[in-house]
């Protein structure tokens, strides 16, 4: 049973909508750290949002965030992944769009600027699930560049953009990047073994 | 009982039409040795005035079957041939087709229209028009295929005349125009139809004249002569096939009552 | 059909996503566009898009098509939300097929000689001053030039047609079909003379990135502005086309 980190809660709600959020998790807790952002934004500060998933096909996460009670209703998914399995974008929900590969950074861009114009809520947010994904398939100087132009972009629209990364496999210059540019930082990269 | 399955031909039709069919000109009957076979290809080379046009009309007046009988005119309207037709007393109730008309109407029509368009631009009205027509009025241009097909529709024993050719001589190319006379021909004989075909011979040269008096079954020549101060038109059978007895020359006078009469020039020994 | 009142600027702002930004504002009043690229880069909807802005703002724009029917286009241009029928059923779109163009000034022959040209470009610009259109597409220029025999008419017809268009206030979008081989080494006419005449020329074409084709666009050219020349990366959403700048790694071409 997943629970849920009521810190991550207490620390969002001192974020303004121009702020980029660094979010650090280890291998284990990447879900569980992507829930508990997610479910105050969605059921206490009522915003909608764009889900760029980079890791993991868009059906899964929206049946694992509907099991804990976080509707993705207002919540529209770039899927990344799911185009290079076979079968892969058969599914029943209208809220998932698909780019083909995660080397096509700036479609994700324009795609979540593309929802924003067509979908706004009062406050919105962007989720970027992960960097260590993208870290696959773009090299490093890209990576970073993309990051620079990704978060600076929506900070200048006032969307929270969230960035989600597993810092010790993260290439260092991407990781001091964004140190750099992001303006607040949750870390549950540590997981301390008692 | 029918004989000629494809054309449906019945001995009642074949009692009633019989082998031969009339000129529109009883004298020329005579002459013809009792009229024009049924199933003959008629060649009328002309010169300009020389009386081929009325002859054409005339030619269609017996209109054994109205709906079966047909004057196809490049260069008069419906109303100048019913004149004519009315003129003499005639049967008056063949089809006509004035192709003259319908090129004025759909080509020279768009080329004059597209000259005004050229010159004075286009006001708003047309451009509201322009803006609405999505397609290109691509209608069918092709009177010598439409002409053909016209020929060749008709049912058995008709009766058919195409005055005159040279409009196709001078818009189509010469052998299209022959290959659609092969055609016309070729129906005519298995309809057991008469098909009269006018073409000036000023208009042609030696090589299709000769082509297509080899197509005709009959080739007929209509000339206008100067003997002395007067005027003599006359009318020479050049051809008629299996029957080179009917080769001949006359004279002919128009009159009121009769139309074309000819007079034939006899040799007295 | 409605005429545009009272539209003065010394932009035309296209309204598209992006564009704007690189042109510093808008493509300078009444100036002839070049949007060159190989097929498939979004030229077409690119054009048409700066229509429906322009109509948007109440100005009467025409589009001319000589590359698919008029019907075809706006079959395949419904798709768009950026898109309503009801501006062309209300006149302040007017889409013209140039078979039917050419049919009405009876230049049916095979190629074009001085006298149908100025008939051409006589027809367009009497449609452009009684209309009162302030902006103009051509797709494409290319289909059209092919009638026309010889290059010294092709840059006749272009300088004459861009200098009167000028003249009524019109500003002009000539789309330009291109190779992908050319497209790569800074030739963006398919007759030579194209890009000489224009005002300015932007560029449509794809990248390769690790075997995908990324659009982007290029503002080569533009006189009277300064403007970016960074390629930027397309995206042809229903909304229209939206603009960002392309990554400087990890892309060849």
């Amino acid at each position: 049973m997943i629970e849920l980190d009521q810190k991550i809660a207490e620390q969002l709600s001192d974020v303004g909508l121009n702020s980029s959020m660094q979010v650090r998790c280890g291998t284990s807790n990447s879900f569980t750290v992507t829930a508990s952002i997610l479910n105050p934004l969605i059921n206490v500060f009522e915003m909608g949002g764009v889900y760029i998933s980079a890791s993991r096909g868009a059906n899964e996460i929206i049946e694992g965030l509907e099991s804990l009670g976080i509707p993705t209703g207002n919540i529209q998914f770039l899927d990344m992944v799911s185009s290079g399995i076979l079968g892969g974008t058969n599914t029943e929900h209208t809220n998932i769009s698909y780019i083909d590969s995660p080397i096509m950074l700036e479609s994700a861009l324009l795609r979540t600027m593309y929802h924003f114009r067509k979908k706004l809520t009062e406050r919105n947010f962007v989720i970027l699930d992960s960097v260590n994904a993208l870290a696959i398939y773009n090299e490093e100087r890209m990576l970073a560049e993309y990051l620079h132009t990704f978060v600076n972009t929506f900070r200048q629209r006032e969307v929270l953009s969230v960035i989600i990364n597993v810092p010790d496999q993260t290439p260092p210059g991407v990781l001091a990047n964004l140190d750099l540019y992001c303006t607040d930082l949750i870390d549950r990269g540590q997981i301390v073994i008692n | 009982m029918t004989i000629n399955t494809k054309f449906d031909i019945s001995r009642e039709d074949e009692q009633f039409f019989g082998k031969m069919g009339s000129f529109g000109i009883p004298k020329f009957d005579k002459i013809m040795n009792g009229g024009v076979p049924r199933g003959f290809t008629i060649l009328a080379l002309t010169d300009p005035g020389a009386g081929a046009e009325l002859f054409a009309k005339q030619f269609l007046s017996p209109c054994e079957e109205p709906e079966n009988t047909m004057y196809i005119s490049t260069n008069e309207t419906s109303e100048e041939i019913m004149q004519v037709y009315d003129k003499y007393n005639w049967l008056n109730e063949l089809q006509i087709i004035s192709i003259g008309s319908e090129y004025n109407n759909r080509v020279l029509g768009k080329e004059l229209q597209a000259s005004k368009y050229r010159l004075e631009g286009f006001n708003m009205n047309d451009i509201q028009r322009l803006s609405q027509t999505r397609f290109v009025d691509d209608e069918t241009e092709d009177f010598l295929t439409e002409m053909a097909n016209t020929v060749m529709d008709r049912g058995p024993f008709f009766r058919c005349a195409v005055e005159n050719l040279d409009f196709f001589f001078q818009r189509y190319d010469k052998s299209r125009v022959i290959s659609m006379l092969r055609m016309m021909q070729a129906h005519t004989q298995m309809a057991r139809g008469i098909l009269l075909l006018c073409v000036s011979t000023d208009s042609l040269d030696t090589s299709i004249e000769r082509e297509m008096s080899s197509i005709a079954d009959m080739v007929l020549t209509f000339g206008v002569h100067m003997i002395g101060s007067e005027f003599e038109t006359r009318m020479i059978v050049r051809k008629f096939r299996n029957a080179p007895e009917n080769l001949s020359v006359m004279t002919y006078r128009v009159t009121p009552e009769e139309g074309i009469t000819p007079e034939t020039v006899q040799r007295i020994a | 059909m409605e005429s545009a009142a009272g539209y003065v600027r010394d932009r035309c702002v296209t309204g598209i996503h992006g564009l704007d930004e690189i042109l510093r504002g808008g493509i300078p009043y009444g100036s002839t566009v070049l949007a060159a690229g190989s097929c498939g880069c979004g030229k077409t909807t690119l054009g048409l898009e700066f229509l429906v802005r322009g109509a948007e703002n109440g100005e009467a724009c025409a589009h001319f098509t000589a590359t698919e029917p008029s019907v075809k286009l706006l079959d395949n241009v419904r798709q768009y939300d950026f898109f309503d029928m009801r501006m062309v059923d209300k006149g302040l779109i007017n889409v013209f097929d140039m078979d039917v163009l050419y049919s009405w000034l009876g230049l049916t022959k095979a190629t074009f000689d001085l006298g149908d040209i100025h008939a051409l470009i006589k027809a367009i610009t009497d449609i452009v001053n009684t209309i009162g259109v302030t902006r103009l597409v051509i797709d494409s220029v290319t289909t059209l030039c092919y009638k026309i025999q010889s290059e010294q008419l092709i840059r006749d017809f272009l300088f004459t047609l861009g200098k009167k268009l000028s003249t009524l206030g019109c500003t002009t979008l000539l789309i330009s079909e291109i190779t992908s081989e050319k497209s790569g080494v800074n030739m963006w006419s398919s007759f030579g003379v194209e890009e000489a005449i224009s005002d300015g020329i932007i560029v449509l074409g794809d990248v390769e990135r690790m075997g995908h084709l990324l659009r982007f666009l290029q503002v080569v050219k533009m006189r009277g502005t300064s403007h970016s020349r960074a390629k930027y990366a397309v995206e042809l959403t229903s909304i229209g086309v939206m603009l960002t700048p392309m990554l400087k790694w990890g892309s060849s071409g």
